[in-house]
């Protein structure tokens, strides 16, 4: 009995918030740390993966993590304010200690990945898993060949790591393109827009050689996917992250399953070869 | 097979723990079998909030297993199914628990319903493979045969006779009006032909009379779906599973609002793919057992039997 306890999957670990800002006006940004030390050190997981985060007599919700492995010892959120649990999360202060266990599901294929052109798209909250992919990239920089970061929100106020972007576009090693619906601020510094109106700028990559990521919500899928299959990349090669109610996270409680697949086994990471084949998918 | 008094046998497993009969009325609606390894309410964690010193999170005790005497067959068909699930990659340790726990002394069905279909799935009423223990009840005695060891184990220490030629006889022919009276659909080939129908209107038509009660996936056997919960008392708490049904609007529904499976059309499709079309692409099993419990529980008179007559006879583009 004794030995389930220790390795029951259900059994939230102690994480302690040790940071904590406002993204936008619904979006906070949270920094947790495992209580235990080593384990902060050891803790692996892999971008694209998801955690649930409980708060004892609350409940339980899934989040992406948005931290990349290579920056150990931390784990970040993004957390948008919508329910229940999101709203218990967003009363707690630093220093409070929240239940966290995962990582769950099977995050970006890196094996296959490396070696590739990168092209990330993003809309919206999709910011929440891909940061985590494009940090990995930088960190492991001489992995990859070219990287595009494309993203869009609707205003410049919704815009997930706005600081952050800015700060990607000084860099020579990957090209950062930011674009909003409509600015509301008459400052914008970059393109106005839809996320798809980035891609013309997308020059010199080597379609068969390129992998593409994409998360944001439900609409852009369709138009994004579109575009990236137009540049000619091969459909195996297009990758999006799609959630669904997770709810167990080790394939058990049935939420999530779409198909014979369950997405917090199997996914949330899929590849448009697979949408094509589960019409529920999107 | 050996043969012995039931009296004697029941007296047997009395002494050795917690003796469930479920061969005394039938088990119905709800599957005692189910509920013993996947109950409908099971608590997963204790909570003890010390003010702001934190929580102290314990997992219950097991409450220790129960011997089941007189399990059907497509119960305990119905359970090595969930086994699947349940105890495949991240094994569930609560369900693991009592699954080696419970043992299962199934009993041959002597007078199947005019429900049951378990012919159609390649094993009957009279099929001794599942459970630990197999029964036959000849009227006199019980003929009885182990089938794992955790059964020849629940039997040591009692004397067994050797069944003879006339009890075997009696039930042959037991068998032979049981497997008699039982309606056999034919679904050879059904898990490939639904694969090629998602996107076809008859599902339009199966769901049009269902009012998604989901009374279906609380009887079945081996529906096993559950939703996670907190409950919070003063200064503890508890989080506990409860079954949930895939027939419920908001089983699917997603914080944002965006449902994948928003009307009952979508989610009748999916409980029968999920039986007869999923469940065989991922275990090369069918989800179903067969026992008719989702067709008597119907407020709407849904047969499922006539669902798969239906799905067969429906012409698909190659």
């Amino acid at each position: 009995m004794r030995e389930n306890a220790e390795r029951n999957p259900l059994m939230p670990e102690p994480m302690r918030i040790v940071r904590k800002y406002d993204l936008t006006e619904s979006v906070r940004f949270f920094q947790v740390r495992p209580l235990d030390t080593q384990r902060a050190l050891t803790l692996n997981y892999k971008p694209g993966q998801f955690m649930m985060i409980s708060l004892a007599g609350v409940g339980e919700a899934p989040f992406s993590i948005s931290s990349s492995p290579s920056r150990p010892g931390l784990l970040e959120f993004c957390i948008r304010r919508t329910g229940k649990v999101t709203d218990a999360i967003f009363g707690l202060k630093e220093n409070a200690i929240i239940g966290v266990r995962g990582p769950y599901g099977n995050g970006f294929p890196f094996e296959k990945m490396e070696g590739h052109d990168i092209i990330i798209v993003v809309g919206g909250l999709g910011a929440a898993p891909l940061r985590s992919l494009v940090l990995y990239a930088l960190d492991n920089r001489d992995s990859f060949g070219k990287v595009y970061y494309l993203h869009g929100a609707r205003k410049p106020s919704e815009m997930l790591f706005r600081e952050e972007s800015f700060e990607l576009m000084q860099r020579d090693d990957l090209i950062c393109l930011l674009t909003v619906d409509e600015d509301d601020t008459g400052t914008w510094p970059c393109y106005k827009g839809v996320v798809t109106d980035l891609f013309k700028y997308i020059e010199d990559i080597d379609p068969e050689n390129t992998y593409a990521a994409v998360c944001g919500p439900p609409v852009m899928y369709r138009f994004v996917i579109d575009e990236l299959v137009k540049l000619g990349i091969p459909k195996h090669q297009i990758l999006m992250t799609l959630e669904r109610r997770m709810h167990c996270g080790i394939g058990k409680c049935g939420h999530c399953i779409i198909g014979s697949v369950y997405t917090c086994l199997d996914g949330p990471v899929f590849n448009y070869w697979d949408v094509l084949h589960m019409k529920d998918l999107i | 097979m050996k043969k012995i008094e039931k009296e004697k046998l029941l007296r047997h497993l009395e002494e050795k723990g917690n003796l469930v009969r479920l061969d005394r009325a039938r088990q119905d609606p709800l599957s005692v079998t189910k509920s013993s390894h996947l109950p409908q309410e099971e608590l997963l964690l204790l909570f003890r909030i010390n003010g702001d010193k934190g929580v102290e999170i314990r997992v219950p005790e097991g409450r220790g297993g129960k011997i089941l005497f007189g399990v059907s067959p497509c119960e305990a068909r119905a359970v090595d199914l969930l086994d699947l699930t349940f105890l495949r990659d991240r094994i569930d340790p609560y369900y693991k628990r009592k699954r080696e726990d419970n043992v299962l002394f199934v009993l041959a069905c002597n007078k199947p319903r005019s429900t049951c279909f378990c012919t159609s799935f390649g094993y009957g009423p009279f099929s001794g493979k599942f459970g630990d223990v197999f029964m036959v009840d000849i009227g006199d005695n019980l003929l009885i045969d182990p089938v794992t060891e955790k059964g020849s184990k629940a039997l040591e220490g009692l004397e067994l006779e050797e069944a003879t030629p006339s009890d075997l006889e009696k039930m042959e022919s037991l068998k032979r009006s049981a497997e008699g009276a039982i309606t056999t659909v034919n679904i050879e080939g059904i898990s490939e032909k639904l694969k090629k129908m998602f996107l076809d209107e008859i599902w339009a038509d199966l769901a049009f009379k269902c009012v998604n009660c989901g009374a279906c996936t609380y009887v079945c056997p081996t529906c096993y779906c559950f939703d996670i919960q907190d409950v919070e008392r003063t200064n503890w708490g508890y989080r506990e599973r409860v079954w949930d049904s895939c027939m419920f609007p908001i089983y699917s529904l997603e914080t944002s609002g965006h449902n994948p499976r928003p009307t009952g059309v979508e989610r009748m499709r999916n409980r029968i793919m999920h039986k007869f079309s999923y469940y065989p692409e991922l275990y090369g099993e069918y989800g179903c057992v067969g026992c008719g419990r989702c067709i008597r529980a119907c407020p709407v008179n849904f047969d499922i039997r006539e669902a798969l007559e239906t799905l067969k006879e429906v012409e698909v583009a190659a």
